[in-house]
């Protein structure tokens, strides 16, 4: 084994305890299927103990509740009570401050559709939710990210906490909100600052650790106390910085709010989507997915501007005029200006969009039953549950035999030794472990080669300290009883990261080879980076119906963003002085792309795949609205019976995936950059 | 904090750190060492309790795998002096100016501005020292972003608490000083790299210092712009006549400047003198290394060269010599007795004239 590289003896050791549970599984079916009898249950333990817990903290939490309930109600009264044309007047002074013309008319022209549309009181509603919960949220998260900075010795469990909270999906916080603060709209409010406030917390930190030390050096010299120093010198230095923050921060709490509808309680846009969507008017849930679009980029891009560097200063008198203009309106008019929801405008297209969907489908539905069926059938469920199960007559119109498995297997390992004699051992093995992958199944994998595969995985991207995290984890994963969901939402997670790192590395790739592709690709990516998670559901759903395909499709949808756009920042972001040389060396354009900006761009790639892997897993557990099994579904099912226990563990089970998944990616890019001398 | 019972090796560099007369220094340095690493303090008493010298203490550190930045440096600087610390990168003079004003607290020794040793001074009297008087001038501005020119400069007066308008009169005096009369209310970007150290100069000036820390204060500037900083630099310097500790890595520079320079090398001072002592009677290889490519002529006096003159006898020929001329002015003069001499071909043929005055003085740098 001397001459073997880390690589090839992890995939030896994962192939071997995989052909061992293969050989043995007639005779010890519990190497396949981890035994009922010797799960622990944990589910129940974390329940019984959070239980008691939130019972502890209960009157706190409900006395924080009626105190949020004040400026919240206080908030939804002005929001509503105002007379439309001075909320458009002022966002479009507001806009026009910020980002002069181009912004102001966005304005107009965003917040006069949400008025057409007759959803204006929702939205307001909506609205009032985020304005009480950004305030919150930006306090709690400023407050942590300055307390961490202050004291070195508490940032790196700071880190941590904000790492976890960032992986605990966005639906696993609600359940034991619910049960804290009770059905209602404090939940929605509670939970969006809460969610809102880590990415705050992180961006302070970041701007005021990168203040440059000559300026706090000379903010000490200048005879500063450590009060003056922070508030006079190092926050304002870093207020880029913590403006990205801002904009952050805005938007997750945008998108917590909706999401937060599914418990219901409130009248607002999330709510107004949700039913529609159930009732099936596509029509109208479209419009209303639009008037969440319209807000998510009206605030994206106008707190946005606040992170540039050199703004230019929009005249303030014309943003006054634009203010009273609205004041003058809102009093001229007072008497005749009509309720804000009554108007309908765009009803009759929601209706024609409703019946040309209808017959859409109808017409192409042999078609869009093949696409589904052709994916179901000879991608999705082969990964699932293996292709000696896929394989039917009804599917595939044969039967799968004992000979096609060994021929599967014999393929497997002839790559694997033509791979192993030209030097890549880790490459062939890794081949034959593929084979039995897809003979196997994600979903039915033995626990041993998971554990052992995964741990060996680990200790090759990142040491042994990696390694032993990954099979405790994935260890506590097994006992609690919640694997096979586990492996249900790896699968689906896997088959989409896998399908949006080709098409998003295609993508991308060809963004960066042409500026014009990039041209179309760009707006799109800004697009679909905006749109909160819950929107992505309304168009899968009105041609594809419910269903693991919708799912896949969206999640798909969601987390290519940023393997496009990591994979193509990496291949135009290479050096110029590595380009002249190249060329200097008389490389094709093909060559270099190859041989100079593919290596370089790897660390990059790697970073957006890890990026797609925690999205795929953020919108794994949304799509459980649709129709998808895992984790996911059980999180929700959570939700809807108030299941404390099994909202916990479902949720820390899903952080853990996708924290595993996450280190072991950085271990690689990692290793990549310090190849390089990054 | 005080090491003095601890330490056993005298300062090598004694005649010439000690300051003469019974004036107290501005500034005192006895045997500071800045140590980084885990548990530095300890390590450091420990390792000087158990090594008689410096040097033998320094290595056990680095043994240990901490880093000695600043070793045992000792040296006084006159009310009033210009002192320039020089040494490449990483020779720890950025680290010594930081222990001096504080920045840093020094991991061992003592350090003495105006008698106070500040080693020991609590947070609040550092605040108030730093107040009345230290300014610091830092390499990369330091300047604030999100504050125009005035705001920067009138910074020191506002954590004092000075009124307003008070203190943005006070900052246009030091402006216009520093001649950025008419850039007050530019932000830092909108400046160019000369202009931005002018604010950090003024910013440093305005609260009326006594004690003025330069660290590389020129060094990213380019080469004419540096040059017009520092002599602009001593005209300051004239008028204000503060105590000044200058940070530099180039020794045209420090010779140009300073009224004593020391050298360092490793976190050592390797030695101290004035620009004279160091072109002409460099201790070592590596201060003859820094001296190579400088124009002796220009920075040492006759008086360096001269010789006890009794038992000669004189000619009628006298240029005028005097103990403070440059050697290059005195070459000067002495060529001037010459006559013009011919210049000739290889075959002998006379092309034209010379004359050796000339010769001296096309040999000469031009004294800014």
């Amino acid at each position: 084994m001397a001459g073997l590289s880390k690589g090839s003896i992890a995939a030896l050791i994962a192939a071997a305890v995989g052909a061992l549970c293969l050989a043995l599984e007639s005779s010890a079916p519990w190497l396949v299927k981890f035994p009922a009898a010797w799960v622990l249950p944990a589910t129940d333990w974390v329940g019984a103990f959070m239980e008691w817990f939130l019972a502890l903290i209960k009157p706190t939490a409900r006395a924080f509740s009626a105190l949020m309930f004040y400026p919240m109600e206080a908030a939804n009264y002005v929001l509503s009570h105002t007379p439309w044309p001075l909320v458009i007047c002022a966002t479009t002074a507001l806009a026009w401050t910020l980002g002069g013309v181009r912004m102001a008319l966005m304005a107009v022209v965003g917040l006069g559709f949400v008025l057409a549309s007759g959803y204006w009181p929702e939205s307001m509603n909506t609205l009032a939710l985020v304005a009480v919960s950004v305030p919150l949220a930006l306090i709690i998260g400023g407050g942590i990210g300055i307390l961490a900075n202050e004291f070195p010795k508490i940032r790196q469990p700071v880190q941590a906490v904000l790492d976890i909270m960032q992986t605990v999906p966005t639906f696993a916080y609600l359940t034991p909100l619910l049960v804290l603060f009770g059905f209602g709209p404090v939940v929605g409010l509670i939970a969006s600052a809460i969610y809102a406030a880590p990415p705050m917390a992180r961006n302070v930190l970041l701007g005021l650790e990168r203040v440059e030390p000559e300026i706090k050096e000379a903010a000490i010299m200048a005879g500063g106390t450590r009060l003056q120093q922070l508030f006079q010198c190092e926050i304002p230095s870093a207020g880029q910085q913590i403006m990205v923050g801002v904009n952050q921060c805005l938007m997750a709490a945008l998108s917590m709010v909706i999401i937060a509808a599914v418990i219901g309680g409130f009248d607002d846009i999330g709510w107004e989507v949700l039913l529609t969507m159930r009732k099936a008017q596509f029509g109208q849930s479209l419009l209303a997915g639009l008037v969440i679009v319209i807000f998510a980029i009206l605030i994206d891009r106008m707190s946005g501007t606040l992170t540039q560097d050199r703004r230019d200063m929009h005249d303030a008198r014309i943003a006054w005029g634009i203010v009273a203009l609205g004041v003058v309106v809102s009093a001229a008019f007072w008497g005749s200006i009509q309720q804000p929801g009554a108007y309908g405008l765009f009803n009759p297209v929601a209706d024609s969009v409703d019946r040309g969907l209808s017959s859409f489908t109808s017409a192409n539905a042999e078609f869009l039953t093949a696409l589904k069926n052709n994916v179901l059938f000879y991608v999705l469920l082969p990964m699932r549950i293996g292709l000696d199960q896929a394989v039917l007559p009804f599917t595939w119109g044969f039967a799968w035999t004992p000979m096609m498995s060994a021929a599967l297997f014999a393929a497997g390992a002839a790559a694997g030794v033509v791979f192993a004699l030209r030097g890549r051992v880790a490459l062939g093995v890794m081949l034959l472990i593929a084979a039995g992958m897809l003979e196997t199944g994600i979903s039915q994998l033995p626990w041993p080669f998971v554990l052992v595969g995964a741990g060996a995985l680990a200790w090759v991207a990142g040491g042994r300290n990696l390694s032993v995290l990954t099979v405790v984890l994935l260890g506590t994963i097994l006992l609690s009883g919640l694997w096979e969901r586990a492996l249900l939402s790896l699968y689906l997670s896997g088959a989409a990261v896998f399908a949006c790192a080709l098409m998003g590395g295609a993508i991308g790739l060809a963004s960066a080879v042409s500026p014009g592709v990039w041209r179309v690709v760009r707006p799109v990516c800004d697009m679909l980076q905006t749109i909160p998670l819950f929107v992505f559901l309304i168009p899968v759903l009105m041609v594809f119906q419910i269903g693991e395909f919708s799912a896949f499709l969206a999640i798909i949808a969601y987390a290519i963003v940023p393997m496009i756009r990591y994979t193509r920042h990496g291949l135009v972001s290479t050096p110029d002085e590595m380009i002249e040389a190249a060329t200097a060396s008389g490389a094709t354009t093909w060559q270099m792309l190859k041989d100079i900006r593919a290596p370089y761009a790897a660390p990059s790639i790697l970073l957006g795949l890890n990026q797609t892997i925690l999205y795929a897993f953020a919108m794994l557990v949304i799509a459980a609205l649709i129709g998808t099994t895992g984790l996911g579904q059980s999180i929700y099912l959570a939700l809807g019976q108030a299941d404390v226990g099994l909202g916990i563990s479902a949720g820390a089970a899903m952080a853990i995936l996708a924290l595993i998944a996450d280190r072991m990616v950085q271990g690689f890019a990692e290793e990549r950059r310090k190849a390089l001398g990054l | 904090m005080r090491t003095s019972g601890a330490r056993l090796s005298t300062p090598p560099l004694t005649e010439l750190t000690q300051v003469s007369g019974s004036e107290t220094p501005a500034i005192t340095c006895r045997n500071v060492w800045q140590v980084f690493g885990n548990n530095a303090d300890s390590a450091l008493k420990e390792a000087l309790s158990r090594h008689e010298t410096p040097e033998a203490a320094a290595q056990d550190l680095r043994g240990k795998g901490l880093i000695p930045a600043v070793q045992d440096a000792s040296f006084d600087v006159k009310e009033g002096e210009l002192f320039v610390i020089m040494g490449l990168s990483g020779s720890g003079k950025s680290t010594l100016i930081r222990c001096i004003s504080h920045l840093l607290h020094a991991t061992g020794g003592e350090i003495r501005i105006d008698g106070e040793n500040i080693v020991e001074a609590s947070p609040k009297r550092l605040i108030e020292l730093r107040r009345k008087k230290l300014g610091m001038v830092f390499q990369h501005f330091g300047l604030f972003p999100h504050m125009t020119v005035a705001e920067n400069v009138a910074y020191p007066l506002r954590v004092q608490g000075v009124k307003k308008k008070q203190r943005l009169a006070k900052a246009q005096e030091v402006i216009e000083l520093v001649g950025l009369g008419g850039r007050e209310k530019n932000f830092p970007r909108e400046l160019s790299g000369g202009q931005r150290q002018r604010v950090g100069i003024a910013r440093s000036l305005v609260a009326d210092c006594s004690v003025w820390f330069l660290d590389e204060p020129f060094s990213a500037l380019d080469p004419l712009i540096r040059r017009q900083l520092q002599d602009e630099f001593l005209e300051i310097q004239a008028k204000l006549r503060t105590t000044i500790v200058f940070i530099t890595h180039d020794i045209n520079e420090a010779l140009k400047l300073a009224d004593r320079i020391a050298i360092m090398r490793d976190g050592k001072v390797v030695q101290i003198g004035t620009p004279a002592d160091i072109v002409l009677r460099p201790v070592d290889d590596y201060v003859r290394e820094f001296s190579k490519d400088v124009a002796k002529g220009q920075h040492a006096h006759v008086s360096s060269v001269m010789q006890p003159g009794e038992h000669h006898v004189y000619g009628a020929d006298d240029p005028g010599l005097r103990q403070d001329m440059t050697l290059d002015a005195a070459l000067a003069r002495c060529m001037e007795l010459y006559e013009p001499v011919p210049v000739r071909t290889d075959d002998g043929k006379l092309v034209g004239v010379v004359n050796p005055a000339d010769l001296a003085a096309a040999l000469q740098v031009e004294q800014g």
